[in-house]
């Protein structure tokens, strides 16, 4: 390199490395900034008009769905062109036994999210893989088998859905525990309840990239670009 | 080529998903755009120490 | 350490008391942090301890807040305490700095006990305010947020007046420069949305921008001046080192931030960018350890050749806490933090003990490490000795805590491995999945081993404590005698 003479070696200047930061620095900054605005429109909520639009057309528009999409029943499944799992969301189904509208729907995801925060959930639970590693990832929670028709949780609740199941649980958890590890009462009332099962159903909409990957996979149903999410 | 260039596949179509079609890709424009910057301040620090 | 109140050798450097002030409430804190671990690593052992008391959420809460804050607490004790040395000026606003001093403890304090004691509040916005933000770290609630700004932009006058009067070096320049984006990080935490995957972007931008881009070039501004200060390197190499390592930490580190946008909902993009650039994170980590290694065989190789017997370590426990974080830094973000962080492993690796094997081993090994290595030189001009060596209380406590981390690590690392093969790559992480990877024999053998290990670093603490408390005291008399 260019050290014939000590004095002419860049490699040892400081005015060299400082300005080399600079640089680097500045321009991981400006594209971080410029990544982050093309993420923004890509993780916005999308709006009950992009959703309608995505079910009549079966293909996905928006990552995060509008709040709406509790409407809707979702599933998880494998797909060929993205290489992974990814929500798909099907026919129209009642929620709490009716349909919302935006507003409400809306409405209820924001009791949801403060709620989750309040008690906070993410000291004991991940939520998109993020959080405490003591209790299970509730990304897909809703689409666990547990609290599907003919699961475990609807029977131990006396429940016939399976948010009907969630909120019950929710509101008294260590009333119906299933492991020595119990959740405990976080004094969550029965509007809060439907808020958080809404958030969780809404959160299972959103596109993870694949995961949890083959969550609650049997190999069979996997094969055949199915999971045993439902 | 060796299956090196993807089909984009990716939800919502954008310059960043339309550079990351083929591993590395990406990552090779921007280091490309770190790395260039320095050789020139290498250069011109040179030039100032030569002074 | 709490004695030295009453020493006063700083040779009135009002900076550098203040400075002692902030190191003891975070030793204090430190300790907090430890018994909150262990409550909740007895808590997977045994679920039924203090089951509906006291929860393992509140446990974890305040075991991971006493960590930020205590580590908050030492950098801000740092920099009063190098300021003057750097400028070469005592530290303008000391009135106002000490007032914000008690403003953020008295602050601290009341969170602290409505985390214990209230726990958790309504679904309402009131609570968000009020009682805690239920996000990872940065709980405390709004009120705190804002009372924590004012404070820094106190702490920041104070820094950035001085620095524009005093002499401007190197190592200052970039702390100026860093502290100003920690701070201004802070204000991405600081907001309510609906959006969980929005809400998870931006938590991001706190978290990792500040452990792995802007603490991580502020520790490098630490042991630059900690090895000027220790073993006389030279200025203008410790300096360029310094700026090398601004280079490629933040060259790394500010789009490292993609690993963990592989799976919140944001785009497939962020694979390959956060894949490549956290990979590079480890390289400015190695090179901070060669060149601590470097500089402390030179200084020593040096003096040798001069002639001048003995040992160029003025302050052996800070330099073995230095040394101790040049390796474990490496260690455990670069080495841990690699092993997951390419997406086609992260995939079945995220968000399991794995994290917390590497969450445990990076936070020490690159931040309690050096923060305590200031204490000990605080401790050192707090008796104004010139030469401190390593106690007997010294050397158990960097051993029985490094041991005892380094012990945690490996533990949760295994029981990590279990749940990934197990949990993820089996079974297909669902409710039952998670509980089928829990109850695995070896998985419950790793949880008791951390916890034993809890155990260790704790007696560990109490070594350190005992002397902090002890070894200036000793310094000084075996100096006068
Ligand atoms: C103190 C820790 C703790 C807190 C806080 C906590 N949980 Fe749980 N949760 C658990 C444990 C442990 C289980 C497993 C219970 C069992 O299997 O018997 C569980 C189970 C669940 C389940 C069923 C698991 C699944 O995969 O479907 C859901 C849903 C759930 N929690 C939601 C929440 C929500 C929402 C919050 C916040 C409002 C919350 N939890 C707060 C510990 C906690
Ligand atoms: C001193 C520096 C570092 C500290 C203190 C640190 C600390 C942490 C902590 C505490 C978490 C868990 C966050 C949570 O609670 O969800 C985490 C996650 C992570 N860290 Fe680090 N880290 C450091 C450096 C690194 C480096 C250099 C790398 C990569 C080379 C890395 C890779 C990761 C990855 C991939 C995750 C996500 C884990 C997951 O998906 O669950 N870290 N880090
Ligand atoms: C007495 C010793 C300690 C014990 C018993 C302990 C225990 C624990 C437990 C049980 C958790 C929760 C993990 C989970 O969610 O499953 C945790 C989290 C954490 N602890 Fe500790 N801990 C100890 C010391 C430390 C030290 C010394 C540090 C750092 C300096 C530390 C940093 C952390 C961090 C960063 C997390 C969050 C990890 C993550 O989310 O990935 N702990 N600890
Ligand atoms: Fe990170």
């Amino acid at each position: 390199m260019a050290n014939e003479n000590e004095n002419l070696s860049v490699w040892t200047s400081i005015s060299f490395w400082r300005r080399s930061a600079a640089w680097v620095t500045g321009f991981a900054v400006i594209l971080l900034i410029w990544l982050t605005f093309d993420t923004m429109g890509q993780i916005s909520m999308g709006t009950d008009a992009d959703l309608q639009k995505a079910v009549a057309e079966g293909k996905e528009i928006n990552r995060v769905p509008a709040p709406t999409v509790i409407n809707y029943h979702i599933d998880y499944k494998m797909s060929k062109t993205r290489g992974h799992e990814v929500p798909v969301i099907g026919a129209k189904e009642p929620f709490f036994g009716k349909e919302w509208s935006p507003k409400e729907a809306a409405a209820l995801l924001h009791l949801g999210k403060l709620t989750v925060q309040a008690k906070n959930c993410m000291n004991c639970h991940t939520l998109l893989g993020n959080g405490a590693y003591y209790a299970p990832d509730l990304t897909k929670a809703w689409l666990d088998p547990a609290w599907q028709k003919g699961g475990p949780m609807q029977a131990m609740t006396n429940t016939g859905t399976t948010e009907e199941a969630m909120a019950k649980f929710l509101q008294n958890p260590s009333q119906y525990p299933t492991h020595a590890r119990m959740m405990p009462n976080l004094g969550i009332t029965a509007q809060e309840a439907k808020g958080v099962v809404a958030f969780l159903k809404h959160m299972s909409s959103i596109d993870t990239n694949g995961f949890p990957r083959n969550f609650s996979k049997t190999v069979e149903q996997f094969k055949t670009g199915g999971t045993n999410a439902h | 080529m060796f299956g090196l260039i993807q089909p984009f596949t990716d939800v919502n179509h954008s310059f960043f998903g339309f550079l990351n079609q083929g591993p590395l890709t990406l990552t090779i424009f921007l280091h490309t755009v770190i790395v260039l910057p320095m050789i020139w301040i290498y250069f011109s620090e040179k030039k100032k120490l030569k002074k | 350490m709490l004695t030295s109140i009453k020493t006063n050798e700083f040779a009135g450097s009002e900076s550098k008391k203040l400075a002692m002030m902030y190191f003891r409430v975070a030793i204090i804190l430190f300790g907090a942090q430890l018994l909150m671990g262990l409550i909740a690593a007895i808590q997977f052992l045994a679920p039924n301890f203090l089951f509906e008391v006291f929860d393992f959420n509140v446990a974890r809460m305040v075991h991971i807040n006493a960590l930020v804050v205590w580590m908050l607490y030492a950098m801000i004790g740092s920099v009063y305490y190098l300021l003057p040395d750097e400028t070469g000026v005592e530290t303008v606003g000391i009135g106002l700095g000490k007032l914000a001093f008690w403003v953020l403890t008295a602050a601290v304090t009341v969170v602290v006990l409505v985390f214990i004691f209230i726990q958790v509040g309504p679904g309402k916005e009131s609570t968000i305010w009020l009682i805690n933000e239920g996000r990872e770290y940065i709980e405390a609630p709004r009120w705190a947020d804002i009372g924590i700004v004012v404070v820094v932009l106190i702490f920041y006058w104070n820094v950035f007046a001085t620095f524009m009067k005093g002499r401007k070096t190197g190592i200052l320049t970039v702390l100026v420069a860093d502290l100003l984006a920690l701070a201004g990080l802070y204000l991405a935490g600081m907001f309510f949305t609906d959006n969980i995957s929005m809400d998870q972007y931006w938590w991001w931008w706190v978290i990792h921008l500040w452990v792995e881009a802007t603490w991580e070039v502020f520790v490098g501004a630490l042991a630059a001046y900690g090895l000027v200060k220790i073993i006389n390197a030279k200025r203008e190499i410790v300096e360029m080192w310094l700026w090398i390592e601004v280079l490629m930490l933040f060259g790394s580190g500010i789009l490292g931030l993609g690993h963990h946008y592989f799976w919140i909902g944001t785009p497939e993009y962020w694979w390959e960018i956060g894949a490549l650039f956290s990979a590079l994170e480890p390289v400015p980590l190695v090179a901070m350890f060669v060149h601590v290694l470097y500089d402390w065989g030179k200084e020593q190789g040096m003096a040798k050749a001069e002639g001048k017997p003995g040992n160029v370590v003025k302050n052996g426990p800070a330099m073995a806490w230095i040394v101790t974080n040049a390796f474990g830094n490496f260690l455990g973000a670069g080495i841990w933090g690699f092993f997951h962080t390419l997406p086609q492993v992260n995939i079945y690796t995220h968000g399991t003990q794995f994290t917390a094997a590497h969450g445990h081993l990076a936070f020490f090994g690159a931040y309690a490490t050096i923060l305590v290595g200031m204490m000990y030189l605080g401790v050192q001009g707090a008796y104004g000795v010139e030469r401190m060596k390593s106690t007997f209380k010294s050397k158990m406590a960097i051993v029985l805590i490094t041991f005892g981390v380094v012990g945690m690590t490996i533990a949760l690392t295994i029981a990590g491995y279990e749940q990934v093969l197990v949990e993820r790559a089996e079974l297909g992480a669902g409710w039952d999945a998670f509980f089928v990877a829990q109850n695995l024999p070896w998985y419950v053998q790793a949880q008791i081993w951390r916890t034993i290990m809890g155990v260790i670093t704790f007696i560990g603490f109490v070594y350190l404590v005992w002397d902090l408390l002890t070894i200036g005291k000793e310094a000084k008399a075996a100096q006068a005698a």
